[in-house]
């Protein structure tokens, strides 16, 4: 009989009752053929794969991660609750040293979501990454993360979140954003002043294949990680550079996927899109849940690989090597330049936001503590199209006086503002005021 | 009269039963020979009794899971046909095992055709080895069986015996697929002796009587029937005693069921009088299947287990077993020699038990019968803490949907009903050790062999439509029809009970008894490309374990 090598946790929660809207590619019907493969592959029979029963998260969990505008309950549902407590049910298994690695097999997505919640952006209402990480760092008392988002669609929701953060190493391989949503995640976005080349984003060309993947994997993501020595590696893991994706542009593949994922053998990898619901997903998932076994996956494979898979074609090969040396460059042998400021410098910036899925349109008006002591106390004043006007204070895990100081004195002084509401995000104190 | 008979691993119990009383029963030692035994419980139960006024009779037997667990199966040869997943070589079974080309998809479309060469060039080497047996099994089967017909088509010339995989279940499962149909396969003509020399001698006792065999999933299914599916009625012993609790207690409530034998003792759960189900199948031997059970875990603790105390002074009941109890003739001590030396059990030679308590006693630093109360202690408390980690995973289990986790229903046995030889001694002692209330049930010695006899025909069907392929299949009974774009939830259901009771009237159900119910409905709509393609409906329907009408014992 086969099993394991590696003792991994799957939480499986497709579900099966909820969507945008009836004929929305986020609807009930998206993991049920992937359910199926899964259980007829017998997967879960065999030792070392252990499945485990999601729970919902609390609102507090989310109010590590986001300011939701007015409240949690208003752009949560009990699904988007489920599936980020999914995620945390992997992160106990693998932190409780139950499993190696755990794979959250979930629904609804969330790595478009951003600090600030108004309402659902490319199919996401709550960062369900964002919630397991800071949820981790509470109760497990982890510091250095790193989140390679393989989803074909950039992870600015995550980029959003983790843009100040200097612990978090957040890197975003996707389809160029000049020819896909949401249209950003360019080599030159890469993290705040306190946390400059912290954020990689790698724009890959349409058309790029096994080869152009792997290749950058190899070439630019291990070495970044092994610079940035993380405690944990999270891998958004999302489906839809799947050469059968109907929304985007690539030429992945299940095999690509599973080797991926054995090479990067992130810690927990969460499900984000994807949706070619037949004839990828269901490849994809089980050879992703075959690879952080450890098991064999040669046999994994689209019954339609033979006939639709074309190699890459040698113009993507040379675009991708010249854009991988090229970041190379930026973020391994030190070419980016880092812009220095003065100690506790307020730095502001003036954002448009647009939620596709809901239609909101929304401004924001940041301002961070420049900071070499600790990831900056950060303010965000925020107005939407629904009426909304609101301000955000965060300050961050391990703050240094000056930063906490001056984020009670700007929550305090928003109090007296004209907003609707004032929240503050206090990570070392656990608390999440509203006034 | 109904007539019940349990085989168990060393005594064999018949009762005969008249409306709700138990008018006889017998307990006899079971014996190498199964037909042998059989034959002796039937003699003596039955002498003196008029063997035409037996109008039912059911038995629990060892047959299959001896079979399989002591490697006496069949030469069996396998073709597989499986498509890209997990390497098939993996699930090898059988001195025979091919795979051949071909594949469906998780739809039932088909993605590769079949090589009909590489067909042939399998059964040649099978038949090459001198098999005459063979399974075959595809992936997903269940959703299209076509591939697994031409094949049979293809080659039932060659073999006696031809097993498919399709109609064991309509759950996914390609591995426990295999396993399932291997074991139906290599188990055929030692069930069909056994049917055929069973049915003889019922014939020759003039027991003309319906004849049932119990299968794990608590319900029966007809002797002759069974031969279809043999595997099916193995691993029936843990169903017997969970409807013999059924059927003498009723089980209102949420009730945790303990059998304590001489090995082991067997836990279930039962909710308002429905035993909880395994979703996936019973295991077998090392074989997990496909195959319906109740939910049951076996404890290596029980009246004959072997009793240790480590250097620490901390004690242990089991999970060994080394002969038999001290009070008859064994060497070392058990809870039996226990209820001998508290004077509870009035059996063997209570001076041998005796002196296996003092020396107990002299290592725990204490007198012969609080030793003999520490071990039934320690026993009760190992059987509590083994109970409530299976109650424990079976709350654990997943689930898929929102309704699902927001309506959680957390099973908390609210009390304990006991049986087995033990049953009225060791109770106190559980109660104790579980905190909750304990009853033994009457007749809790012979529980089992009342179980088997008034459990009623079970059965199941599993109805996928898909309305893009046009089709609707049930693969327990082997049928595929054609369905227009219309066919609806309704239809399903409709189509669904029809072929559920006519199924169970085949395998031995009497109109009586066809108490059906959904126990898994779900319907799909299917999107392509924002374009409504098509519906994917999927139910199962079952005939839940339970009583027969006949038994109406009011509880």
């Amino acid at each position: 009989m086969i099993s394991a090598q590696r003792k991994t946790g799957l939480v499986f929660f497709p579900a099966f009752d909820w969507a945008i809207s009836p004929e929305h590619p986020e609807r009930e019907e998206r993991l049920l053929y992937t359910q199926d493969q899964v259980m007829e592959e017998g997967l879960l029979d065999i030792p070392g794969i252990v499945e485990y029963r999601v729970r919902p998260a609390a609102y507090e969990d989310i109010q590590r991660a986001h300011f939701c505008v007015p409240d949690e309950s208003a752009v949560t549902t009990e699904s988007h609750l489920i599936s980020a407590g999914g995620c945390l049910v992997a992160a106990d298994a693998v932190l409780k040293g139950e499993v190696e690695s755990a794979f959250a097999l979930v629904r609804p997505p969330g790595h478009h979501a951003m600090r600030v919640v108004h309402g659902n952006r490319g199919f996401c209402n709550i960062n369900i990454e964002a919630v397991m990480i800071e949820y981790i760092r509470t109760h497990y008392g982890v510091r250095k993360v790193a989140i390679v988002d393989t989803d074909c669609h950039h992870g600015d929701g995550t980029q959003d979140i983790y843009w100040h953060d200097p612990n978090t190493l957040f890197i975003s391989i996707h389809q160029d954003g000049r020819t896909l949503y949401p249209g950003s995640g360019f080599p030159n976005e890469s993290g705040g002043p306190n946390a400059q080349g912290k954020t990689v984003n790698i724009p890959l060309p349409p058309q790029t294949g096994e080869k152009g993947f792997l290749y950058t994997l190899d070439e630019l993501v291990m070495p970044l990680l092994e610079e940035f020595k993380p405690d944990i590696v999270i891998n958004s893991a999302g489906q839809d550079n799947h050469f059968n994706d109907p929304i985007t542009n690539m030429n992945f593949s299940a095999r690509g996927y599973a080797i991926l994922n054995k090479r990067l053998k992130p810690d927990i990898a969460v499900l984000e899109g994807g949706y070619a619901i037949e004839n990828a997903l269901p490849y994809v998932n089980v050879g992703i849940i075959m690879a952080m076994a450890g098991m064999d996956t040669s046999f994994v494979k689209e019954p339609n690989y033979e006939k639709d898979y074309r190699p890459q074609s040698r113009d993507v090969t040379l675009n991708i090597e010249q854009l991988v040396e090229a970041l190379k460059d930026l973020f391994l042998r030190g070419g980016l330049k880092k812009k220095s400021y003065d100690e506790g410098e307020i730095l502001e910036r003036k954002r448009d936001i647009f939620y596709d899925t809901d239609g909101i349109q929304e401004r924001q008006n940041e301002k961070i503590r420049c900071c070499s002591h600790c990831a900056g106390a950060f303010s965000i004043s925020s107005t939407a199209s629904t009426g909304q006007h609101i301000m955000g204070v965060h300050i961050p895990m391990e703050a240094c006086p000056a930063c906490r100081k001056i984020g009670l004195d700007w929550f305090q002084a928003g109090k007296k503002g004209a907003f609707r509401h004032v929240y503050l995000q206090d990570r070392d104190r656990g608390l999440y005021d509203v006034a | 009269m109904i007539l019940g008979l349990d085989v168990g691993g060393t005594q064999t119990d018949t009762v005969l039963i008249e409306g709700d009383q138990i008018l006889a029963a017998i307990k006899i030692p079971t014996g190498e020979d199964l037909l042998l035994t059989l034959r002796t419980a039937l003699e003596s139960i039955l002498s003196g009794v008029e063997t035409g006024e037996i109008e039912r009779m059911a038995f629990s037997t060892t047959l299959a899971t001896n079979a399989i667990v002591e490697d006496r199966l069949e030469r069996t040869g396998m073709i597989i046909s499986a498509g890209p997943g997990i390497d098939p070589a993996c699930f090898s079974v059988g001195p025979s095992f091919h795979v051949v080309e071909g594949c469906l998809d998780h739809q039932g479309f088909e993605a590769v055709p079949l090589d009909k060469s590489s067909v042939m060039e399998a059964t040649a080497k099978i038949r090459e080895a001198g098999i005459n047996t063979i399974g075959i099994t595809g992936k997903f089967s269940v959703r299209n069986a076509a591939h697994e017909l031409q094949i049979v088509d293809w080659v039932k010339n060659y073999f006696s015996h031809v097993a498919m995989g399709h109609t064991v279940s309509g759950g996914l499962n390609f591995p426990r697929r295999i396993f399932t149909t291997y074991l139906n396969a290599s188990l055929h003509e030692l069930h069909t002796t056994f049917s055929g020399a069973l049915t003889h001698i019922l014939d020759e006792k003039n027991l003309h009587g319906p004849r049932y065999l119990l299968k794990p999933d608590g319900g029966t299914i007809d002797l002759v029937r069974s031969v279809g599916s043999p595997a099916r009625t193995a691993q029936s012993g843990p169903a017997a005693s969970v409807m013999g609790a059924l059927a003498l207690d009723g089980c209102r409530g949420a009730t945790l069921v303990l059998d304590v034998g001489g090995t082991t003792t067997d836990m279930a759960v039962v909710l308002d009088g429905m035993p909880l189900l395994n979703p996936h199948g019973v295991k077998l031997g090392r074989y997990k299947t496909l195959i319906r059970s109740i939910i049951t875990h076996s404890l290596g603790t029980g009246g004959d287990s072997v009793i240790q105390v480590k250097t620490n002074g901390k004690m242990t009941v089991g999970p060994l077993r080394n002969g038999p109890p001290v009070a008859f003739g064994g060497a070392v001590a058990t809870p039996t020699d226990a209820l001998v030396t508290l004077g509870l059990l009035d059996m063997g030679n209570k001076g041998a038990a005796r002196v296996a308590m003092e020396d107990l006693g002299s290592a725990l630093g204490c007198n012969a019968e609080a030793a003999a109360d520490r071990v039934l202690q320690q026993m009760a408390e190992t059987i509590a803490q083994s109970a409530g980690a299976f109650v424990h995973d079976i709350n654990a289990q997943p689930v898929y949907t929102i309704h699902q986790v927001l309506n959680e229903e957390k099973i908390e046995p609210t009390s304990v009903l006991i049986m087995g030889g033990p049953a009225p001694h060791i109770a106190p002692y559980v109660e104790k050790a579980l905190g909750l209330p304990c009853r033994v049930p009457p007749h809790y010695d012979v529980a089992n062999a009342v179980g088997a006899a008034v459990a009623r025909v079970t059965a199941q069907v599993t109805l996928q439509a898909d309305t893009e392929r046009g089709t609707v299949i049930i693969p327990e009974v082997g049928e595929e029809h054609k369905i227009d774009r219309r066919f609806d939830m309704d239809q399903a259901i409709a189509l669904a009970r029809e072929t559920l009771c006519r199924r169970a009237l085949i395998i031995g159900a009497r109109n009586n008894s066809l108490e059906t119910s959904i126990t898994e409905k779900q319907v799909f709509n299917m999107i392509r490309g924002y374009r409504a393609v098509g519906r994917n409906i999927r139910l199962k329907m079952t005939i839940t374990p339970g009583l027969i009408p006949q038994w109406k014992r009011s509880l």
